[in-house]
């Protein structure tokens, strides 16, 4: 019990936190905030007084504690604002464009995880030979491409050459295929070397041996016991990608031409609407503290031993 | 120590590329030629040109300061300012020890390329932010690599008896435990190097990294992408620079981990 | 004089030590006897300084024990020293630590009557037998003449020969040093040839407290007599009296 509260304090100081950080970098970006609002929404020839006025109505004349409260404020109780330069609320518009990124995360880790667990499994129970090595030449070299790149080039391929695939754009699940197959073979690429080492680890653990001793056979033991002792690194991998799939979302988006959370976030930095960067990047961190934290309580519920002394 | 021979082979000509490219490019990267823009590999354009014109040999040779040497000079800050909070977290006690590893769970919260692209598109493009966006998230992994070898260390019998006698906190750390904890920063440095390349390229890709007209690997692939049905070759060569270099670093890593480890079993 | 005053140790929530009083003279030696579990790695870091005490004082001559002035032995000879290091470089480090000047004549008298080949401390701690560490051990712990050493199971490591010859030179030392030895061990042996007094530790707590001799000829508690009985049983005692 002393240990979950302890996770959750844990959660509730970094969330906190990662509000304190997305503020302060906003609030410390050159030049005037009121005004950059005012051109933004307006054009240059805004006038002082409309400047003074935003700088009341958005709670930036008194300082920087009260800006922060009055920002944080509306978010706690679920409202993320008003756009700064249409004014519209960025919920529902976010709420789209996640809905558009899912399809494409969720076929990326699909790939990501058809493609590594195998590789890894084949490579863990052939240590050694050219089979493990063949693997990690793979996992290496996918870890090493850029993903834009590889977006290029599986364009230049599929898109150009062969005209199999569109390019770019959205609409039907072909469009999917070629940004979900960049996706994807980035996450195997970086799954199937902490797989191959997690199932490695497991192989060496301590009660095997005496099943070898038993006699019982290389593939059930493989299957029966590495498995599920491979399932916390599992868990744990599928957290780290998560930042990996986000930080794809944006480059795919890009070089793909797709709506989604990606595109919104570069397409609101260049318009320098900073509610709505603020509010991408607040709910992507939130994302990443929530993922964290439902795996903590998973490994404390799994052994309650492991916890937080190490982390 | 002989399985690093090639290796080092590599890692001299990766900062020979460094240091004296320009000296070996052919062209001045910046002089636009109209005329014979988008070129195929010539004499006087060993590679090619790009969209103005320029000599894409020379590019690439000028680019390589930019995408290695900022790279080089963000991983050594991580190093330097995470090492340093993983010791302070390691030898500090309970108290220091969770708030500062509360404040690197905060950083880790933002995925790199997310924080990077925002710190860059906000603060405004040049050199020091993006040295700022690329360091904000990369001293973390070092801290956490410093303060869980540094934990373990504070338990061995030589960091006590240091205590005992009362020796100050810098010569412990100094004495005690940073010969061990280099070599295992030194390989997560090659790791951090190797994705600091990758950022650099992604940002400018995406179009906040190294502003034009100064040559860099990622945004002369963001020039060559909109010629991709023309002249494919010309968006080749830069990804292929970016991928050699991560892939000789990370190799380098792995070698150096492996070669650490044998050294470690070793009484 | 080293006095431990109602010390009470929590660990975890959990009450490791639980209100133990004892004293020490410069000169005399103590020996905490009790099995593995009792409290005893803990009463001494409790007067080290590396644990803090719940309530209790603990003090040298009246005053709290400062940096310096307690010295360890420890049980693993080689922990104690950074295997990257040759010998020399840890056994002077309390020297640098205390700004004390370097006083080769002292080194060459202390290797003398530890029976250390000066050239040895050139070495790495992997590089000599557990028993010349051990030795080193102890003269790293006597370099900066402290007058309080505390030696936790100083020969348990070491083979039976070993650990009789290290007891004798360690003795030897302190009659010359005179500093106050607090050991810690479950060698009845080791305890009934050197040790002036005896303290029993028995879950946390001092079950018994009586001089050497008075100990040895017969234990007032129960646990100090079962103690001393699986010790006879072992032959521990014929040899070391031997």
């Amino acid at each position: 019990m002393k240990k979950l509260f302890e996770i959750f304090l844990r959660a509730a100081v970094v969330l906190a936190g990662t509000a304190l950080v997305t503020f302060t970098l906003l609030w410390y970006a050159p030049g005037d905030p009121a005004a950059t609002i005012a051109v933004a929404r307006f054009d240059s020839t805004v006038s002082a007084e409309i400047v003074d006025k935003i700088r009341i109505e958005a709670g930036l004349d008194a300082g920087f504690w009260p800006a922060f409260r009055h920002w944080i404020g509306p978010i706690l109780v679920g409202d993320l604002g008003n756009s700064s330069v249409s004014g519209t609320p960025i919920w529902p518009e976010m709420r789209t464009v996640i809905a558009l990124t899912m399809p494409l995360a969720m076929l990326g880790m699909t790939i990501g995880l058809v493609i590594s667990i195998p590789l890894a499994i084949l490579a863990a129970c052939n240590q050694g030979t050219w089979i493990d090595r063949g693997a990690i030449a793979l996992a290496s070299l996918g870890a090493a491409i850029p993903g834009f790149w590889l977006a290029l080039l599986l364009i230049l391929v599929f898109a150009v050459k062969l005209s199999w695939l569109p390019a770019m754009g959205t609409g039907t699940a072909r469009h999917l295929i070629l940004p979900g197959l960049t996706l994807g073979l980035g996450v195997a690429a970086s799954l199937t070397r902490i797989l191959r080492s997690a199932l490695l680890e497991a192989r060496n653990a301590p009660f095997l041996p005496a099943f070898i001793r038993r006699g019982v056979g290389v593939h059930e033991r493989a299957l029966a016991h590495i498995t599920p002792h491979a399932a916390i690194p599992v868990l744990t991998v599928v957290g780290l990608e998560l930042a990996f799939l986000l930080e794809g979302a944006v480059m795919v988006e890009v070089v793909f031409a797709r709506p989604g959370i990606g595109n919104f976030l570069i397409q609101a930095i260049q318009a320098r609407d900073f509610p709505k960067v603020q509010a991408v990047v607040l709910l992507t961190a939130v994302l990443f503290v929530v993922v964290n934290l439902l795996i903590d309580i998973s490994y404390h519920l799994i052994d309650p031993r492991v916890g937080t002394q190490d982390a | 120590m002989r399985e690093l021979r090639p290796i080092f082979i590599i890692v001299v000509l990766l900062v020979g590329i460094t240091v004296f490219g320009p000296f070996l490019a052919p062209n001045d990267p910046t002089a636009i030629d109209i005329p014979n823009r988008l070129s195929a590999p010539s004499e006087v354009y060993p590679l090619g040109s790009d969209a103005m014109g320029r000599c894409i040999l020379s590019r690439l040779l000028y680019g390589a300061r930019w995408s290695l040497g900022l790279a080089f000079l963000v991983s050594t800050i991580g190093l330097i300012v995470g090492s340093l909070m993983g010791l302070l977290a390691a030898m500090g006690g309970r108290k220091i020890d969770w708030c500062i590893m509360r404040v690197t769970d905060i950083f880790l919260a933002f995925p790199d390329l997310v924080a990077a692209v925002v710190i860059v598109g906000v603060l405004g493009g040049g050199t020091n932010s993006l040295i700022l966006a690329l360091s904000v998230t990369s001293w973390t992994r070092y801290a956490r690599v410093a303060r869980g070898i540094g934990l373990g260390l504070s338990s061995r019998g030589y960091v006590i008896q240091a205590r005992l006698v009362g020796l100050s906190a810098f010569s412990i750390a100094r004495w005690h435990y940073m010969p061990t904890l280099t070599s295992s920063l030194v390989v997560v440095w090659t790791g951090m190097l190797a994705r600091a390349i990758l950022g650099i390229s992604a940002l400018g890709f995406l179009g906040f990294g190294v502003q034009p007209p100064t040559p860099e690997w990622g945004t002369m692939l963001l020039d060559a992408r909109i010629h991709i049905l023309s002249t494919p070759l010309q968006m080749i060569w830069p990804g292929m620079a970016v991928l050699l270099c991560v892939l000789t670093i990370n190799i380098t890593g792995d070698v150096l981990r492996d070669a650490l480890a044998k050294k470690e079993i070793r009484p | 004089m080293l006095n431990v005053n109602n010390l009470t140790v929590q660990l975890g929530g959990r009450e490791i030590i639980s209100s133990i009083s004892l004293s020490v003279a410069p000169g005399k030696t103590l020996a905490v006897l009790g099995e593995s579990g009792a409290g005893k790695s803990t009463l001494v870091g409790a007067i080290l300084g590396l644990l803090r005490a719940s309530s209790g004082q603990i003090s040298w001559a009246g005053k709290p024990i400062e940096r310096g002035k307690a010295a360890l032995v420890m049980q693993e000879p080689r922990s104690a020293f950074n295997p990257r290091l040759p010998l020399r470089r840890s056994v002077l480090e309390p020297l640098y630590a205390g700004k004390l000047p370097d006083d080769p004549a002292r080194l060459e008298r202390l290797c003398k009557g530890l029976e250390i080949d000066p050239n040895m401390l050139d070495r790495l701690p992997y590089q000599v037998s557990i028993g010349q560490a051990q030795r080193a051990g102890v003269l790293r712990a006597l370099i900066a003449s402290p007058p309080l050493i505390l030696f936790d199971e100083p020969l348990s490591a070491l083979d039976a020969v070993t650990q009789k010859h290290t007891a004798k030179l360690i003795s030897t030392l302190q009659q010359e040093e005179g500093f106050a030895a607090l050991i810690v061990t479950h060698d009845m042996g080791y305890a009934a040839a050197h040790a002036d007094s005896i303290a029993v530790l028995r879950s946390g707590h001092i079950e018994e407290m009586a001089t050497a001799e008075n100990f040895f000829r017969s234990p007032q508690s129960q646990y100090g007599q079962d103690l001393l009985n699986a010790a006879v049983s072992l032959g521990a005692i014929e040899r070391a009296v031997i």
